[in-house]
Order: C-alpha cells, then sequence, then structure tokens
C-alpha cells in the first residue's frame, strides 16, 4: 500500500504579472517526490516566467496564489535561501560573470548550501574530488575551472556548464528552462546524461521545452502544456508526442470547448 | 593659503644664506610661476570637476620639520604591520624627510640615489621644465624638501625598488616630495611608490614624479595611494619614453579626501609604449580624480590606457583622458578606456574620453562606461546560493580586479587584492560619512 506523501512542490492558483501585465493566470502544478515533468507551450505561454519566479527573480509580481515547496512557502525565500533549501534552476540563458572564475563561484555555491545544511565547508582538495568524475561526464575541460563564469563560452558549454553546477550541488529540485535551445544532438545528448545520472527516488525534476526531442533522452512522468498563462492539459510522455506531431492549437481549441 | 602665507613660508626657508644660487634661482622661478596663476579653480576646464578649496584655503606647512620620534615609531608600525617586502631596497620618507634608520638595501643596489636639489645643482639641462606646465607641481619645484634622484645605467636589470612616502599623525602638514627616475639605454626597473598615513592627518601631499627613459629601458611603476580619510593629495607624474622603450603604470587609489592625479606620457621616439591603468575606490564624501594625457609624438608607438572607478554612497570619481596624436605620428596605436561602477545613487562619476588626432594612419579606440551592479549577474549568484551582499561584493571586486589583474608583481597584486577586499559592499568604507 502507498503511502500518501506531500508533494515536493504544490502551485496553487498561481497569478504573476510584470508591469500590471498578466502572465500566470491562475497555475496549478503538484511534483511529487522523485517525479520528472515537463512543461510545454508554445512561445510567450509564461513557461520562463514560472521558471524565474519559482527561483525568486525580481521583477515578477505575484497577484494571487501560492507556492509550497517542501511544506515551506516558496514564495516568501530569497533566491539564496531557495537554492540553499536545494531548489536549482538552470537558465535559459547562463549569464556571464567577467572576473569571476568558475572554481570560485561552484565552491562558493557548494558551500554557501553545505553551511545551511550544518555541514563543514569543502577545502580546495576535496572540491576537486568532487567534481572531478561530473566535469569528464560533461565533457568539460581542466582548464574551464579558471577561466570566468560562463564569458566567451559557446551556447553549448554554457549550457553543459548548468549542468555541471546543479551535478555539483545535488539539488532536490531541479528546475531546467529550455536547457535544450541552441544544442546541436550531440550536446543534448551530454546534456541529457548529466540530467539522467541525477535521477533518483529524492528528486523531482521540472523541465521548461519547446521541443519533444529533448523528452526522448530524459523521460518524463508527466508532460503539462501551458498555454495562455495556464495550464491547459496534462498527460504523458505521449502527450509530447502528440504535440510534437500536430503543434498546440489542437489544445487551446479543446480547452476552448471545454 | 595665502599668497602671504606661502610667502612668508618661502622666505624662511629658501633664502640665499641657506640655498645654492642655482637651486635658489629654480625655487624662485617656479614659485613666481606658481603665483601667476595661483590655486586651480572649477572655471579651468581641467578643474571643471575637481575643486581644490579644501587646499586652497587650508593652512598647510609646506615644508614640515623632520618627523618626531613619535611620528617616527608611528610610521615604523604602520609599515610593519603592512609587511611588504619585494626583496628589493625600501627608501623611506616621513613627512617628506628620508628616513635612514626604516630604509633598507639602499647601499647594495649600484645605482645612484641623490638628493634631487644637488641633482639641479650638478646638471646643466634643466631637470624639471617638462613639469612646468603643472600649477601644483610649481609648487612642488619651489618648496621640495630635498627629492630624490635616481639613476639606473644602461642595461641593468634591477630588483623591485619601494619607495613609501608616510605621513605622521599631525595635522597641517604638506611634504612635496619629488622623484626623479632617468632609465639607462636597455635596463630595466620596477618601483613600487606607496602612500601611507600613520593615524588620520589631515595632511596634503603634493607629490611629483618624473621619469626618463632611455631607448629600449623598461619601467614598471605601481603606485598605490592609501592614505586616511582626511588626506588631500595631488600628484604628477611627468613620464617620457625613449625609443622602443616600455612604460607601465598602475595608480591604484584606496584613500584620501580630495585626490588629483595628473599622468602625462610623451611617446617620443618610435617603438614607444605606455601601458596606463588605474583604479579608485571612493565612498563616503571622497573624491578621486585622474587625468591622462599621453601624447603620441612619433611614429609607431602605442598607449593603451585602461582605468576603472568604483564609488559609493556620496563617492565622486573623475576620469579625464586624453590622446594626442601628433602630425606625422603614422601607424600609432591608442587604446583607451574608462569603466565604472556606482554602487550608490547618491555617487556621481565624470568620464571623459578625448582624443586628438593630427595623422591619417592611425589606430585608435575609446569607450567610457558608467553603470550600476549587474542585476542579472546578482541574480545569478543568489540563485546558486551566494547571499545578497556577497554577491554585491564579489561582482564589484571581479570589476576591479580587472585592474589589479595587471599589476605584474604578484607580492604586490596579492597585497592589492587583500586590501580590495577589505573595502566592498559590506564594509564601512563605504557606510562610513566624515
Amino acid at each position: 500500500m502507498k503511502v500518501m506523501e506531500e508533494p515536493m512542490l504544490k502551485v496553487e492558483n498561481l497569478h504573476v504579472g510584470i508591469d500590471d501585465r498578466p502572465i500566470l493566470k491562475g497555475l496549478h502544478l503538484s511534483v511529487g517526490v522523485g517525479e520528472v515533468h515537463a512543461i510545454m507551450g508554445p512561445n510567450g505561454s509564461g513557461k520562463s516566467t514560472l521558471a524565474q519566479v519559482l527561483a525568486g527573480k525580481e521583477g515578477y509580481t505575484v497577484t494571487s496564489g501560492s507556492v509550497t515547496y517542501r511544506g515551506a512557502d516558496l514564495l516568501a525565500m530569497t533566491p539564496e535561501d531557495r537554492a540553499r533549501a536545494g531548489l536549482f534552476l538552470a537558465f535559459q540563458y547562463p549569464i556571464e560573470i567577467p572576473g569571476v572564475n568558475n572554481a570560485y563561484l561552484l565552491k562558493a555555491a557548494l558551500n554557501a548550501q553545505r553551511q545551511a545544511r550544518g555541514e563543514p565547508q569543502v577545502d580546495a582538495y576535496e572540491f576537486m574530488r568532487l567534481i572531478k568524475d561530473k566535469m569528464e561526464l560533461m565533457q568539460i575541460p581542466a582548464d574551464f575551472l579558471n577561466r570566468s563564469v560562463n564569458e566567451g563560452f559557446s551556447g553549448g558549454e554554457k549550457k553543459r556548464n548548468e549542468i555541471l553546477q546543479m551535478l555539483t550541488l545535488e539539488p532536490t529540485l531541479c528546475l531546467l528552462d529550455e536547457t535544450d535551445s541552441g544544442l546541436d544532438v550531440d550536446a543534448l545528448k551530454v546534456v541529457a546524461a548529466g540530467v539522467n545520472s541525477l535521477r533518483g527516488p529524492g528528486r523531482s525534476m521540472i523541465l521548461v521545452t519547446h521541443y519533444e526531442r529533448l523528452l526522448e533522452l530524459i523521460v518524463p512522468d508527466h508532460v503539462h502544456v501551458l498555454a495562455n498563462g495556464c495550464i491547459l492539459k496534462s498527460g504523458d510522455r505521449q502527450l509530447a508526442r502528440d504535440l510534437d506531431e500536430r503543434g498546440y492549437d489542437w489544445v487551446q481549441e479543446e480547452a476552448v470547448r471545454a | 593659503m595665502t599668497a602671504t602665507t606661502l610667502d612668508s613660508q618661502f622666505a624662511r626657508h629658501f633664502s640665499a644664506a641657506q640655498q645654492q644660487g642655482e637651486a635658489l634661482a629654480r625655487r624662485s622661478a617656479a614659485f613666481a610661476r606658481f603665483k601667476a596663476q595661483g590655486f586651480p579653480t572649477r572655471r579651468q576646464e581641467l578643474f571643471k570637476y575637481t575643486d581644490l578649496k579644501p587646499i586652497a584655503e587650508g593652512e598647510f606647512d609646506l615644508v614640515p620639520a623632520p618627523p618626531t620620534t613619535a611620528h617616527r615609531a608611528a610610521v615604523a608600525e604602520c609599515i610593519g604591520a603592512a609587511a611588504l617586502d619585494f626583496g628589493g631596497p625600501r627608501l623611506v620618507f616621513i613627512d617628506g624627510h628620508f628616513a635612514a634608520e626604516l630604509s633598507t638595501g639602499t647601499g647594495q643596489v649600484p645605482f645612484e640615489i641623490d638628493s634631487f636639489a644637488e641633482h639641479w645643482d650638478r646638471s646643466a639641462a634643466p631637470a624639471t621644465d617638462a613639469a612646468d606646465t603643472h600649477v601644483l607641481a610649481n609648487l612642488n619645484a619651489a618648496f621640495m624638501h630635498r627629492g630624490t634622484y635616481l639613476r639606473v645605467p644602461d642595461r641593468l636589470r634591477l630588483v623591485p625598488l619601494h619607495v613609501i612616502f608616510a605621513a605622521g599623525p599631525t595635522d597641517g602638514l604638506a611634504p612635496q616630495p619629488r622623484l626623479r627616475i632617468d632609465i639607462g639605454a636597455n635596463a630595466e626597473l620596477t618601483v613600487v611608490q606607496q602612500f601611507l598615513d600613520a593615524g588620520n592627518p589631515a595632511a596634503w601631499t603634493n607629490p611629483v614624479t618624473e621619469v626618463r627613459q632611455d631607448a629600449g629601458s623598461h619601467l614598471a611603476l605601481y603606485r598605490l595611494q592609501e592614505h586616511g580619510g582626511a588626506h588631500c593629495h595631488t600628484s604628477l607624474l611627468d613620464v617620457d619614453v625613449g625609443r622602443d622603450a616600455h612604460f607601465a603604470a598602475a595608480y591604484v587609489d584606496l584613500g584620501g579626501r580630495l585626490v588629483r592625479n595628473d599622468i602625462d606620457v610623451r611617446l617620443s621616439a618610435s617603438g614607444a609604449e605606455a601601458d596606463l591603468s588605474g583604479l579608485f575606490l571612493v565612498g563616503a564624501g571622497r573624491h578621486v580624480d585622474d587625468h591622462v594625457r599621453v601624447d603620441h609624438s612619433a611614429a609607431h608607438t602605442r598607449s593603451l590606457q585602461t582605468f576603472r572607478g568604483v564609488a559609493g554612497a556620496k563617492g565622486r570619481g573623475v576620469f579625464n583622458g586624453k590622446v594626442i596624436v601628433h602630425p606625422g605620428a603614422q601607424k600609432v596605436d591608442a587604446r583607451q578606456s574608462s569603466d565604472n561602477l556606482l554602487l550608490a545613487s547618491n555617487a556621481e562619476i565624470d568620464t571623459k574620453p578625448e582624443l586628438e588626432i593630427y595623422a591619417d594612419d592611425v589606430k585608435c579606440a575609446h569607450g567610457a562606461t558608467v553603470g550600476e551592479l549587474d542585476s542579472e549577474q546578482l541574480f545569478y549568484l543568489r540563485a546558486r546560493g551566494v547571499d545578497a551582499e556577497a554577491a554585491r561584493a564579489l561582482l564589484t571586486f571581479a570589476f576591479a580586479n580587472r585592474v589589479v589583474e595587471r599589476i605584474a608583481l604578484g607580492r604586490l597584486r596579492d597585497y592589492v587584492t587583500q586590501r580590495i577586499s577589505g573595502l566592498l559592499p559590506g564594509h564601512d568604507h563605504w557606510e562610513r560619512s566624515t
């Protein structure tokens, strides 16, 4: 018999806007522990807004609704507190930070989490030991650690770097915002291998994507269609294939009829 | 400082009874040139953003007495605390006076360290005319105590020279330090020029540094200004770079109340190069003004200017960089950048890059930016668990570090890095108001 468990993330009736312009209009989403959810939808549907609001980006106004993450009010937390509580956003457009090298950021991020969990800081030696295999998995060369964060990186390198950070921080809830966009097939396979290596019973994931091809490599448990600020339809991986074949219009028409 | 006060100080220290004829004549001529102009005011274009009133209306002793035992002890403690050792000789000046007991290694090096005034007496050619057009440099020429003259013989490669100008904890002193460096052909030298205060004196330091580089020589001049928050500082660096010679300078201004740096570099022969960089951190009502002028007087000369400024609450930074490519100076490569970071809404930066080009086959580029910390970068760091204040400090450091990493002398670079880390947002350098 299965014990009913609290979901990892529960989004209820979420309304979000920018400058009085509504973007999310009553979104509901429940992500169970260990589940992988895909959120698909046309451009401008609010997918990235959802990812950014969950990570705590400023500039959005939450007009109503709630987000509960592991029993806590997520929206009341600062971005850094969310990160330390195990939430990780892989950025759609990873930010370049000239003058801050990758090793420094990775170590600072890792130690911030460890400190929040009451664990000792890692030293330089232990840090290297920790990330060596992960760098290999993401096919990232050693000299990368001394380079400035994302500065001069190709699109593929930036995305692999996001996944390296995710592997290093071992988050509880992974949000991947269009991580597949701009990647060729080989790079996509590397990224998918990294993401799949993190899948496990205690960890949940939300994949925000445009394209079904990512979901052939990272197979989701649930697929949702987000359009016009609401989840219009939910299903399993077959829904993603249907969307790939038929586009989004039929879902929207179905929703209008209903 | 009224004309009467200056006159009486001059008469007291530099009468015919105390000075040799030639030196006195030069002092008098320089003093006359100063008096003809007086202290610069904001009506003059070159001082549009920098008000020298605290100096012009202050009362200063331009010829401080030799430092007391207390001053010497206080400065010794300061130098000990900084623990900067570059493995070469160290010259220490306190209130403008050479402090032999704190200086080290001066006997080991095979170059002349001489009194500038004596050099004046012995040399036929005028040594200071190049600097005479700067008003405050005239005051320096009139009132300097002795000055230091350094001649590096041809082909000599030297360990770094550390020159410390320290102020003791007494208000109202205004030392006028003078440093002249002549570098022989193919010789190499690194100089660290450090200004520091023991205590927090309301003083004024008005240094003039002159550099003459012969063909193929290399000089790196690192100037580190760490005055207390009540100290005014007006400096002139005047450099003449000879054929295929290379001059590098890094100006780091971490302290001071009112700071004005003039940097004049002439690339006077083919192949001459200048690599100039500067960084200031101004907060809490402080003011730093970097005025750079590079003259490309010959063809195939190159200059690079990399200046950065960080201004916190009520801080004010000024950058003015002028590049002049003279007629006939073809194939010149001149690049200049001034990038500035505002950490508070009441901080102010004025930056003005200028190009004057009188040759047609040249490559010149300049750019100036003034901005705040990037909110996208801040969010990215916070989304990785770095708290907001640490993220601000990290980004500020990264911004400043682009200049610091241009310092080739590792021990100095580490020291500056460490000093800057202590002055980042969150530290009271930015919050304290004076």
